[in-house]
């Protein structure tokens, strides 16, 4: 509720003015320390007036990839005399458009694949007062093979299960699919749901981790707008088998569109009876409410998004215990990623067998994979679970572009690290990649051309992550922020012999002692640098030189400097 | 033992190779603690939820990573490594990054040698951290009059965050920011002393390092006679409930217990202090000695070159214009003391001298004990904590009810006439606030909704002109302002900014109206009131929005009674008239040659109108104001301390020696001759034909003019004024 309070205040004022606080404090009763905790915590709130203009360029990979440095040192240098209450130009993290790269917002409203021209033309309008345009919005509906129903009738497997309560037969046929958590970390999904049934009392909640932040990752956002009934029917069985009677959808603020088709889809459904008291006449019952994040990768940490929901700081929970055992207000909770869910319909639909004949090379099911930086065709693309990545590169999404050759890619945005063009052809599956030394994280295929500067994609990565902690454990809080430094240091040809084993070190404490995911994976984009491209640090620290152009090229010019490396084009 | 009489069940792990058997639920810490096996930390203690923030008590469980040793619970067949090489280099990098931003040595470090991280470092062997600084200060906050927050050396281990708010309840401290970022902040991120903190201590006691450290004493003389209080005396008294023991030690040295006989002097009407009293048995009499009169100068007749004569005038005697006609003189202290007979008796749980201890503002009044005394002797770090505290707070109020609201109520004019019925029921709905230097309590031109009695601090009243501001008054205690609010609709005619630590009453318009209901004839009468301030405040306002400040300045020249005016054209600069007043005041002059100039003259009056009068500021009972035409006027119970001279930058207020007889008290029956001050400023030698100054000029540059009529030439009105003599 707190952050509803705060976001009217905010739709009033433009920002949280002070007096606003202390009286939302006597009136809801909340010590005043918490309210300005979270105010200060989520990007969503501005503390102060935010300028008319208030314009974000994304930082990060597919961003950096495509341009956005030249795009945002191109505002600065347009908007160099306007006063800061007029227009402000500042980085964003991952805004989810990373297939149509660079993406920017303007005062909350996002457009992608923005020209410098086309993003002066934005400001300038605001300046005048203008309306600004509608942001692009997703294309048409297109058929999934993932979609069991096609065209049918759809919540088949709900209507069947909520006659038959065969909650146990749910519970068997996920655990012999082997169903992994597709939000990552690959918890059997089985395992997960029949430990959250165990438990005992009769409050349980389940919850869909729609807050999809990390670079590259956007195909839940396709997922979102495609397959919204297969999501929903898919949370529902979940928390009928479980015992839960509410579900919350975690979805980032900024998947507005997504939002509103979640909005219809689960009216539609309280109109049919699926969701709501009494569902289609029987005993059971089931809530499920949209929860809009107030913002930032964290809040896609389990146990991060419960304490959002509670109201609190998106700092992670020290674990165990888990959330299936202790979740939201402390009750049983199982959360899942968006893709997991839509995974249940279709296994119980088709069979296991059926889902386990749709992989290759010995992986199983479906995959949503999005493809983005240096490739033609961005996009998200369904493909069988195991499939070579240099096939996602090259047959799907088009290749390189012309002239460009691939240098290397990331198959999960910056948790995975970076690994080289010739190791292209591993399957895109959870196992092949880690014997590769990566993962599959969320399927995020960021590609890299050869201009690209390893030294720099790395520092790129890290940023994100230093940008995104928490603040809450010392590694990550303190440990992210010396690694920007040292490797910020390793591009302008500073460093010392000494460095490789600090940054060992740090990388030790990082992985091993942090709470959460996010500070032990900080270490993994520069780990993968310095395995598969170490003489072109070398190159950095040694001569001082950056064998693809961009470290040290562009030294002079000014705005660009100021967020981090611009790529030669 | 469970609740259900059970015993626990026993768990058994290893650590470190180790067999031990702990009861479930027991964390890997304890678990390990118990035998022995001490594992570091900075984030965790002992009294407080564990956190596992800091990272430092990582041991390995055989699992993918390490894990918090204080807040995992142990587990049957658990295997603990506490100690091996990798554990031992993950713990020495994260001291080692906390290092690399601290500031070696912190103030606790410096202070006490025990600062926990510094320890940590030296124990892991950190001379020198690998990682490069970061490159901004945290900076610091000062403003807490008892603890010292220095932001770079915290290391957001939530110590102090779990104190205020797990521990003693007090709900202000929390985390601010995100990321690097992140600081531990008060209320809304506000500065300490400004923010709701009690200072019960706690957050500093809890610190590991020197982020919070205690301010130390100020070290200023606590009676001779005094006995050191322990903290564990004091946590029994009830005002210092929930007040950290520790802080109380650490503050051991500013506050003593001291005892008075009958008849003693605890503290002298004018003399400086730093200390406040709280009475813990016996009772005091707090009166004021001086004699409430002001400075009258006669003798003129005796020939103009002759000596004045400067003798004191009570208020019925001698009538001067908008002289205050106030039945209560403030005080220090809980009571106010009548103007016609200024003594009063303080008794167990009373506080006085907080104004001198807070701001160091002279003695308001004399207090001796009636009866054989106890009392805690204070300096400003405990007085801080004592007022903060719920308890005591409390009671403050509580007497502040009972004692002196009435008295500062009738010093209202509008609430002159009020019923005691009136006045009991304002008593129950008055709310007590707070305010911090700096922060602004109305502001011009807002709606008035409310009205305030100062309490204790000092307001400033100032007025925005086109040209710039000019403050009005600086209003203490007995002092109130926007009665505007009361009588109906209206706006705030002038900004009121807390100078210092302010305290009012006050009382909501709301409430007040409710209660006008109940007493028509109140209302009838206030209703009159109210249309005629609402009538002169509309002409002022639209006076204010079309003059500069400076013409306003001089607007308020032309309502003086009478000015001394030179003119420059034939003024040589001699300084006679100077010189003159000297010789006629005991050899100080109470004239500058300086001012304001209009046209060829410059307005010489004694009083430079200044935009800030600092002269008001400090006044220990508030006897010294402006009148409408901006000049000064020094009420009847000055104490004559000297303040306000010392405060003037032109030298214009001076202290006049007066002999007077006076009963002592300690010897009953006996009186005696004592000499006793009184602050006064010039007043043109108004009762006499001529002030010596205009007499003594040789070349007819001096006048004594009514400036009115004067100006009304300059100015360009027909009616020529002409000068007086
Ligand atoms: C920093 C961080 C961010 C995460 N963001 C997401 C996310 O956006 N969506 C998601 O499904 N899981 C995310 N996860 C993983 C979740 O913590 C959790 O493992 C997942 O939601 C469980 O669902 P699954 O078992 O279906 O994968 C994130 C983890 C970390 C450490
Ligand atoms: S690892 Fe980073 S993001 Fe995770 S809890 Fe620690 S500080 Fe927060
Ligand atoms: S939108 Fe820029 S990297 Fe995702």
């Amino acid at each position: 509720m707190i952050f509803e309070e705060l976001k009217a205040i905010q739709r009033q004022y433009g920002y949280l003015p002070v007096e606003q606080l202390v009286a939302l404090s006597k009136r809801i009763n909340t010590p005043l320390y918490r309210l300005h905790g979270v105010a200060s915590f989520y990007p969503h709130f501005h503390l102060t007036p935010p300028a008319r203009a208030d314009v974000r360029v994304c930082a990060d990979m597919s961003c950096h990839l495509r341009g956005a440095c030249e795009l945002r040192a191109s505002l600065e240098q347009q908007f160099q005399g306007a006063s800061g209450r007029d227009v402000s130009i500042r980085e964003v993290s991952c805004l989810g458009r990373c297939d149509a790269a660079p993406g920017l917002s303007i005062n909350d409203r996002i457009y992608t694949e923005v020209s410098d021209t086309q993003a002066e033309a934005l400001v300038q309008s605001v300046l005048a007062n203008e309306t600004l345009p509608e942001p692009p919005r997703e294309h048409g509906r297109v058929e999934c093979a993932s979609d069991p129903y096609r065209g049918g009738e759809k919540y088949g497997v709900l209507r069947r299960l909520v006659q038959t309560c065969d909650w146990e037969g749910v519970l068997a046929a996920l655990e012999s699919s082997g169903l992994p958590g597709m939000g990552g970390a690959r918890f059997p999904t089985g395992k997960k749901w029949r430990g959250a049934r165990a438990e005992l009392g009769a409050e349980k909640y389940i919850v869909c981790n729609a807050d999809e932040s990390e670079p590259g990752t956007i195909k839940d956002r396709f997922i979102l707008a495609h397959l919204a009934h297969l999501v929903v029917e898919g949370i529902l069985i979940g928390g009928l088998v479980i015992g839960a009677r509410k579900g919350y959808l975690y979805i980032r603020h900024e998947y507005a569109e997504q939002e509103k088709i979640l909005e219809e889809e689960i009216q539609r459904c309280q109109r049919e009876g699926l969701i709501g008291p009494r569902i289609l006449g029987t005993d059971l019952s089931f809530e499920l409410e949209i929860f809009v994040s107030p913002g930032g990768y964290i809040c896609g940490e389990e146990s991060a998004l419960l304490e959002a929901i509670e109201g609190k700081r998106a700092e992670p929970r020290n674990k165990p215990p888990f959330p299936i055992v202790k979740g939201l207000w402390d009750k049983p909770t199982v959360i899942n990623n968006v893709e997991t869910f839509i995974n249940v319909p279709q296994i119980l639909a088709r069979g296991v067998e059926w889902y386990k004949a749709q992989g290759q090379g010995g992986a199983a099911g479906l995959k949503f994979i999005g493809v983005s930086g240096d490739v033609r065709r961005p996009g998200v693309y369904e493909v069988p679970m195991g499939t070579p990545a240099s096939e996602l590169i090259f047959h799907h999404a088009g290749g390189l572009p012309e002239g460009k050759k691939l240098k290397a890619f990331a198959p999960s945005g910056p948790s995975g690290g970076y690994l080289p063009a010739s190791m292209a052809d591993v399957r895109m599956d959870f196992k092949s990649l880690i014997e590769a030394g990566s993962m599959l994280g969320s399927g995020a295929l960021v590609v890299c051309d050869d201009a690209t500067c390893m030294l720099d994609m790395a520092l790129n990565a890290v940023k994100f992550f230093r940008n995104e902690s928490c603040g809450k454990c010392v590694p990550c809080r303190v440990g992210s922020q010396k690694m920007v430094d040292l490797l910020t240091g390793w591009t302008q040809g500073k460093g010392s012999p000494t460095d490789y084993a600090l940054v060992e070190d740090l990388s030790d404490a990082l992985a091993l002692t942090s709470i959460c995911g996010l500070g032990q994976v900080v270490p993994a984009p520069i780990a993968s640098v310095l395995k598969h491209f170490r003489e072109e640090v070398e190159a950095h620290l040694l001569r001082r030189e950056c064998p693809a152009g961009v470290c040290f090229s562009r030294a002079q010019d000014g705005a660009a400097r100021v967020s981090g490396i611009a790529r030669a084009t | 033992m469970s609740a259900g009489g059970q015993a626990l069940r026993q768990v058994e792990l290893t650590i470190d190779g180790k067999k031990v058997v702990v009861p479930e639920g027991t964390t890997v810490f304890d678990a390990a603690r118990l035998n022995a096996i001490s594992i570091p930390t900075l984030c965790h203690q002992q009294n407080e939820a564990p956190v596992g923030v800091c990272r430092v008590c990582v041991v390995d469980v055989g699992a993918r990573v390490f894990t918090a040793a204080c807040v995992r619970a142990v587990e049957p067949g658990m295997v603990v490594t506490t100690n091996s090489e990798k554990v031992r280099r993950a713990r020495r990098t994260l001291v080692e990054l906390l290092m690399s931003d601290h500031p070696s040595p912190c103030a606790r470090q410096q202070h006490s040698r025990d600062c926990e991280l510094e320890t940590l470092a030296k124990l892991e062997g950190i001379t020198q951290p690998r990682f490069a600084p970061r490159s901004t200060s945290r900076g610091k906050d000062d403003s807490s009059l008892s603890i010292a927050v220095a932001f770079d050396a915290c290391i957001l281990c939530d110590r102090c965050i779990r104190g205020c708010n797990d521990i003693r309840g007090n709900l202000v401290l929390g985390r601010t920011g995100k990321g690097a970022q992140t600081g531990i902040a008060f209320d809304h991120n506000r500065p300490m002393g400004e923010s709701t903190c009690v200072s019960c201590g706690e957050c500093m006691v809890s610190c590991p390092t020197g982020a919070l450290t205690n301010k130390g004493t100020v070290h200023a003389a606590l009676g001779p006679d005094a006995r050191p209080v322990t903290s564990e005396e004091l946590l029994q008294l009830p005002v210092f409930k929930g007040v950290s023991g520790t802080f109380l030690e650490l503050n051991k040295g500013a506050i003593v217990q001291r005892h008075f006989q009958r008849g003693d002097m605890v503290c002298r009407e004018g003399e400086y202090g730093s200390t406040a009293f709280y009475i813990l048995e016996g009772q005091a009499q707090v009166s004021i000695s001086s004699p409430i009169a002001h400075v009258k100068t006669d003798g003129g007749a005796r020939g103009f070159l002759s000596r004045l004569k400067s003798s004191l005038a009570r208020r019925q005697e001698d009538r001067r214009e908008e002289e205050a006609q106030q039945r209560y003189i403030p005080t220090d202290g809980p009571v106010d003391l009548a103007y016609e007979n200024p003594v009063a008796e303080l008794g167990p749980g009373d506080l006085f001298g907080e104004m001198t201890c807070m701001n160091y503002y002279p003695r308001s009044a004399t207090v001796r004990a009636q009866t054989d005394c106890t009392m805690l002797e204070m300096l400003r770090n405990v007085l801080d904590i004592l007022q903060k505290n719920k308890t005591f707070r409390e009671q403050l109020e509580g007497t502040y009810r009972q004692r002196a609201l009435d008295s500062h109520l009738r010093g209202v004019p509008i609430f002159a006439g009020l019923t005691d019925d009136f006045i009991n029921h304002l008593r129950e709905t008055v709310e007590l606030t707070r305010y911090a230097p700096g922060e602004v309590i109305c502001r011009q031109g807002e709606p008035a909704d409310s009205f305030y009695l100062v309490r204790l601090g000092f307001v400033k009243v100032s007025e925005t002109y086109p040209g710039g501001e000019l403050v009005l008054a600086y209003l203490s205690r007995g002092n109130y302002f926007g009665e505007i609010g009361l009588l109906g609709v209206g706006q705030r005619s002038a900004t009121c900014t807390a100078l210092d630590h302010v305290e009012l009453v006050r009382i909501a318009s709301a409430d007040f109206q409710l209660m006008m209901g109940w007493f028509p004839q109140v209302r009838r009468s206030l209703e009159a009131v109210a249309q005629e301030r609402l009538q002169q405040n509309r002409e002022r306002l639209s006076l204010v929005r079309s003059v500069p400040l400076d013409r306003f300045l001089a607007q308020g020249l032309m309502e003086a009674q009478s000015l001394l005016i030179l003119n420059l054209e034939n003024c040589t600069r001699c300084d006679a008239c100077v010189r003159a007043c000297a010789d006629a005041h005991d050899g100080v002059t109470r004239l500058v040659r300086e001012g304001l100039r209009f046209d060829k003259y410059l307005v010489a009056t004694s009083c430079r109108q200044c935009r800030d009068p600092l002269c008001m500021v400090g006044c220990p009972v508030g006897s010294i104001r402006r009148r409408h035409s901006l000049e000064v006027i020094i009420e009847d119970w000055c104490i004559g301390c000297g303040l306000c001279a010392r405060n003037c930058p032109y030298g214009n207020i001076n202290l006049h020696p007066f002999e007077v007889t006076q009963g002592e008290p300690a010897l009953p029956g006996r009186e005696m001759a004592v000499i006793q001050q009184k602050a006064t400023s010039c007043d043109l030698c108004t009762g006499h034909k001529e002030p010596s100054c205009v007499y003594a000029c040789p070349h007819d540059a001096a006048h004594r003019v009514n400036p009115r009529e004067f100006f009304a030439r300059t100015l360009g009105s027909p009616t020529a004024g002409v000068p007086e003599s």
